[in-house]
């Protein structure tokens, strides 16, 4: 061939960009391997570092060991957001500079503690306790039978890490038949994982402590002295004060609301 | 789509990506609420899922962000290629998380979507550049002397 031919060929194979100054270099018959090679390594490395990632999450979350499974729970949301931000010390909710105290005696298992948690609690809390007027001891009870114990222990456990709300109004969201066998360690193990900030295994640790026991035996005593015989009993007064029994005429705020405004009045 | 292109969007996304996890990590150091439509961020943020052997998945996160964006400065086969492999890599742990959320956690963070979201769009802007021809090399063209006249 030429050198002329030679000359023209190149042209031919290799284009000129514009201004005729750099070209496209033709792409050489082994980079078609190499690039196969890249692509592979590509894919190799997804998956492993995707196969290690996952199963690194999965044992780390203890899914393959002997901790409880966990059950499906509603109403996460809602109890997060409705309790965020709120103070919580023990058994109490709300600022402890609150001029109303109000003790709620219940038991995990009834059903009026359920719907009073449903229907006023909510309303009780955006109104009286959020902007600092009231604040709440739970004061659990323990009477309707073996989910009771096992629930209250929790609620209780949880509040050593000031969560006891968060926990007790789970619970009653997802409140099963009375005596069922409905608490179950994964649902309670659901539960704890649920709630921000509450570490789920030292709260099933805690569940048998020497507080817990306390907390359980000072709230069925303060129920034996101000003559309660059912749940939900509420006992309501300045904090500090002398409490009186409240029954509510229905568990709305709007049953609560002249009582609380009486002792807020009272305080100013 | 040039390559050039490619590069910026996959940065700025991979910025995004890293702001997100940033503020993940940072409310999880700090314990502060999440802003949260979903109402679910905080419930998974603290759930065992959130961590890896100590080690929390917003961090892991922010690292995979900020190496991907790097990867997007870079213009070496290389470059292209670890990209790909982590924004892919990430989109499959992203999506088994999803998973996590919907039917371990049951609780939905509006924060690891968004995440999810755009390391989807990574993935296809990573693997397209990989699968592009490598840009033209840069060489001086060859000295063709003028044909002599006879």
């Amino acid at each position: 061939m030429s050198k002329g031919a030679r000359v023209r060929q190149q042209r031919v194979q290799a284009p000129q960009k514009r201004g005729g100054r750099r070209i496209k270099t033709p792409q050489p018959p082994g980079q078609t391997g190499s690039r196969r090679n890249l692509y592979l390594g590509v894919l190799g490395a997804v998956v492993v570092l995707a196969a290690v990632l996952v199963g690194a999450s999965v044992l780390s979350s203890g899914g393959s060991s002997s901790s409880p499974k966990t059950v499906s729970i509603s109403s996460v949301g809602a109890t997060n957001k409705l309790l965020a931000g709120i103070p919580q010390n023990g058994i109490e909710l709300g600022s402890p500079n609150a001029p109303v105290t109000m003790q709620e005696f219940a038991d995990i298992q009834c059903p009026g503690c359920d719907q009073y948690m449903r229907s006023a609690f909510p309303d009780i809390v955006r109104k009286y306790v959020r902007p600092g007027k009231v604040r709440i001891e739970w004061k659990g009870i323990s009477f309707l039978g073996p989910d009771s114990e096992k629930g209250l222990r929790y609620v209780n456990a949880a509040g050593e890490q000031n969560k006891l709300w968060n926990v007790a109004e789970l619970l009653y969201r997802n409140q099963g038949t009375e005596n069922s066998g409905w608490v179950t360690n994964e649902l309670l193990r659901s539960v704890g994982e649920a709630v921000p900030g509450l570490d789920a295994d030292k709260v099933q640790a805690n569940v048998n402590s020497s507080a817990v026991n306390r907390k359980m035996a000072d709230a069925a005593n303060e129920f034996t002295t101000f003559g309660l015989n059912s749940t939900p009993g509420f006992a309501i007064g300045p904090t500090g004060g002398t409490l009186q029994v409240f029954n509510p005429s229905a568990y709305s705020v709007d049953a609560f609301a002249p009582t609380f405004e009486k002792y807020v009045k009272q305080s100013r | 789509m040039s390559d050039r292109t490619l590069r910026v969007a996959i940065c700025v996304l991979a910025a995004a990506g890293a702001a997100i996890a940033g503020y993940l990590l940072y409310e999880r150091w700090t314990g502060g609420p999440l802003v949260c439509a979903t109402g679910g961020c905080e419930t998974v943020q603290n759930s065992r899922y959130s961590k890896i052997a100590g080690v929390p998945v917003a961090l892991l996160g922010l690292l995979a962000y900020t190496g991907i964006f790097v990867t997007g400065l870079l213009r070496t086969e290389l470059a292209r290629a670890i990209g790909a492999a982590l924004a892919v890599s990430g989109l499959a742990f992203a999506l088994y998380l999803v998973y996590v959320q919907n039917s371990k956690i049951h609780a939905w963070c509006q924060w690891c979507l968004a995440s999810d979201a755009i390391l989807a769009v990574l993935a296809v802007l990573t693997v397209v550049r990989l699968l592009r021809e490598p840009e033209p090399v840069a060489v001086a063209a060859p000295a063709v002397a003028a044909p002599r006249r006879r």
